[in-house]
């Protein structure tokens, strides 16, 4: 233990003894302190005394109580775009150079000669490499608790959970960086090759997404087509009865028993069809919408499972949105959902929002266990291939 | 001797990079508990890959035997052991002191003790006043004393020290030898690998020297010198000819007959007195390999004899540099063996 506690302070020191440490402190004080002055009112969202719009009517305190409003800002911008990737570019940054520092010639010597494990060193280093994030994302989440509670109103003890949640998606990235580092003992090499990673599974998660989007889009346009035609021949029926009534009352008979006839009366497609011509052409969609169905459906599970073997960045911080923000009404749109069959290149205001919550329908059906169990089996992979390399080598 | 009386008992210690480079080839070595051990040889010689597999730096391909009573590589064993690598480098964000309590710690020293001992070696090697700057600030001297102060911060029963007066300043090594003197005293044994040889014949009971991954001597100072001792004959130079002549001319017949250059850019010839009697003349002296008077006493009468005039006839015992020098040249080309162990395919 002694030994243990010995390589976390040590761990501390360095990273409080970089300037970029206390920047990035500098910085999450004044993200924070601008979450603090923004606030929602009937007429939109407020900084401090300044009305900034209600962006298109939707953002005001009638639709979206101010809880929900500092919520999602927290778990949207604080978390998603502040702590996941300008935070932890720079924390990669400082943290880059702790392993290959460590595994420098002089230093190693010092370390390797104490009557502790390889193993337990390398490990209590790497997970002392994590403290950056977790004082950052600590820090960062109880001054959130704060704003949330004095200016939302809500206490939300479960902004806590950034600080697992931050603390593992950065890991992810960290253990990567570690093993390059050890293997290249370059802190330069360790960044940029972590960075590139980084980006790979970013466009692995943008491929993803947007195979599902595909899939739920064709999907979306298959029903909206089917009920076009459903809506077409209802038309069709009813005007190949008023011929019929036509066609009946002219040859003499009585017209109520002409209504009767014709309302008994069932038509063939083809009929239906001559009664509107757009018919045939919308058949033609329905089927060439179900024939893609299956295509969509295999390159999205394609996806997926390329995906199940790294780690899965924006689906871990996402489960802070599925817990803070699962409550949130995205139904207040005050548009009506049209008739149209959604384009691929224009979708109207209500199908993007049909679209996005199919879509996010979609990833939460990814459980949780699947999100994280999968992704720390690949960061165990990582460190179990660099504890390997730090325990084989000769220094 | 039994083997807990050893502190380090080598029998067989084998080191290959990478299935080509052979840096030790089978190290046999014995350090006593309580001396003061020296190991010397030149570059490339494998001193500091035996000394970092002693301390788990780097894994041995082979290593039969102990340190401490338990087998090489035991971590445990490393609490008993304080080490000070060559060319050491602490983290520059620490201070002295904070070296000092970092080291311990990763040496299980609990922290009440870690308090004590920093203060008493900050002390010891006169730092107690930088105690609180940065390791950023330091010169090399005082990046070396600080680096012995965490070698012992274990109150270690074994202290391994590489190359402990680099960069240091005379006075600076005059208290690092007496830092090391004070710890046999205290019955601690210290193992010293260092190219100042001269520093390492004023505090070491014991040496091995070892060239190109072999030990090619070892034992005390005084028993590797007592056999190579010499007598050393100087005449004064005469007008009237050369003195290696005239020398030449004062041996017997034989034994001048056996005479031939040494080599290696030396003027100096070399022959046998007798089987067992080396000389060596070189201009105006005469050495004669043997530790008894008796020998040299009719080679005197000779010179004398010759009219030459004697300038001085004394004893000579060979220095450790003279030891070195000798381990490290080879004997059939009288040049030092090339620096780095030789390559696995030119084993024999």
């Amino acid at each position: 233990m002694t030994q243990t506690l010995a390589l976390l302070l040590d761990a501390y020191r360095e990273l409080s003894a970089k300037k970029l440490f206390w920047l990035v402190l500098m910085l999450s004080g004044l993200v924070v302190g601008v979450f603090a002055l923004l606030g929602i009112t009937p007429e939109g969202v407020q900084l401090a005394v300044w009305n900034i719009g209600d962006f298109g009517g939707f953002v005001n305190s009638d639709n979206i109580p101010p809880a929900m409003f500092y919520k999602a800002m927290f778990s949207g911008l604080g978390i998603k775009f502040w702590l996941t990737w300008i935070a932890s570019i720079l924390a990669l940054v400082s943290t880059a150079s702790l392993i290959p520092d460590f595994i420098a010639g002089g230093a190693i010597e010092l370390s390797l000669s104490k009557p502790i494990s390889r193993l337990r060193l390398f490990l209590t280093k790497y997970f002392s490499g994590l403290l950056f994030v977790a004082l950052q994302v600590t820090i960062f989440s109880a001054a959130s608790f704060l704003v949330i509670g004095l200016r939302g109103g809500e206490w939300l003890p479960g902004v806590f959970l950034a600080i697992p949640v931050v603390v593992i998606f950065f890991s992810y990235l960290y253990s990567f960086c570690a093993l390059v580092g050890l293997i290249t003992r370059s802190t330069i090499a360790a960044l940029l090759l972590t960075l590139l990673f980084w980006v790979f599974l970013f466009c692995l998660n943008i491929t993803d997404q947007t195979l599902i989007q595909g899939r739920e889009l064709n999907a979306m346009r298959s029903e909206a087509i089917a009920k076009q035609i459903e809506r077409m021949e209802k038309s069709a029926d009813d005007q190949l009865r008023r011929d019929l009534i036509t066609e009946k009352v002219s040859m003499g008979e009585p017209r109520e028993q002409a209504e009767a006839e014709a309302r008994e009366a069932t038509f063939t497609p083809e009929q239906r069809e001559q009664a509107n011509p757009k018919l045939a052409d919308a058949r033609e969609d329905l089927n060439k919408t179900r024939d893609n169905a299956p295509s969509w459906a295999r390159a999205a599970q394609a996806a997926r499972i390329a995906k199940t073997f790294f780690p899965k960045t924006t689906e871990t911080t996402d489960l802070l949105e599925r817990v803070l923000v699962q409550d949130m009404n995205l139904d207040t749109a005050d548009e009506e959902p049209d008739n149209n069959v959604p384009s691929w290149m224009r979708l109207s205001r209500a199908d993007q929002q049909k679209l996005a919550q199919r879509i996010q329908a979609a990833f939460r059906q990814r459980s949780v266990w699947w999100v994280l169990g999968t992704s720390l089996g690949f960061e165990a992979l990582v460190l179990g291939i660099a504890s390997w390399v730090f325990v084989k080598r000769d220094f | 001797m039994t083997s807990s009386s050893w502190a380090i008992d080598l029998t067989h210690v084998e080191k290959v990079y990478k299935g080509k480079v052979h840096a030790l080839r089978g190290i046999e070595m014995r350090v006593h508990a309580g001396e003061v051990f020296g190991l010397l040889g030149p570059n490339g010689a494998g001193k500091s890959t035996l000394v970092k597999i002693l301390m788990t730096v780097i894994r041995a391909t082979r290593a039969d035997g102990t340190m401490l009573g338990r087998p090489i590589g035991d971590k445990a064993t490393l609490a008993r052991v304080g080490y000070l690598p060559e060319h050491h480098r602490f983290p520059e964000y620490l201070t002295g002191g904070q070296v000092l309590d970092f080291f311990g710690a990763l040496s299980g020293v609990p922290r009440a003790e870690r308090r004590k001992r920093s203060d008493e070696l900050l002390d010891l090697v006169g730092m107690t006043n930088w105690r609180n700057h940065r390791v950023k600030g330091y010169s090399k001297g005082m990046r070396q004393r600080i680096g012995i102060a965490q070698a012992l911060m274990s109150d270690p029963d074994l202290v391994i020290l590489d190359e402990p007066t680099d960069g240091v300043d005379p006075v600076g090594r005059r208290d690092i030898r007496g830092m090391v003197s004070r710890l046999r005293e205290r019955g601690k044994t210290v193992f010293l690998n260092s190219h100042l040889l001269s520093e390492l014949e004023m505090v070491c009971d014991r040496v091995a020297i070892l060239v190109q991954g072999r030990v090619a001597s070892q034992g005390t100072v005084d028993d590797l010198t007592r056999f190579r001792q010499f007598y050393e004959i100087e005449v004064v130079p005469t007008p009237s000819g050369p003195a290696a002549d005239l020398l030449r001319a004062c041996l017997p017949a034989d034994a001048a007959a056996t005479l031939s250059p040494v080599g290696g850019g030396r003027t100096a010839l070399r022959g046998q007195l007798t089987a067992s009697t080396w000389i060596e003349l070189d201009c105006a002296t005469l050495r004669v390999g043997t530790q008894d008077p008796a020998t040299v006493a009719p080679l005197i009468d000779r010179v004398r004899a010759s009219g030459l005039t004697l300038r001085a006839l004394r004893p000579v015992r060979p220095s450790l540099e003279d030891l070195f020098m000798e381990a490290v040249t080879d004997p059939t080309t009288g040049r030092t063996k090339l620096p780095g162990a030789e390559s696995a395919e030119a084993r024999p």
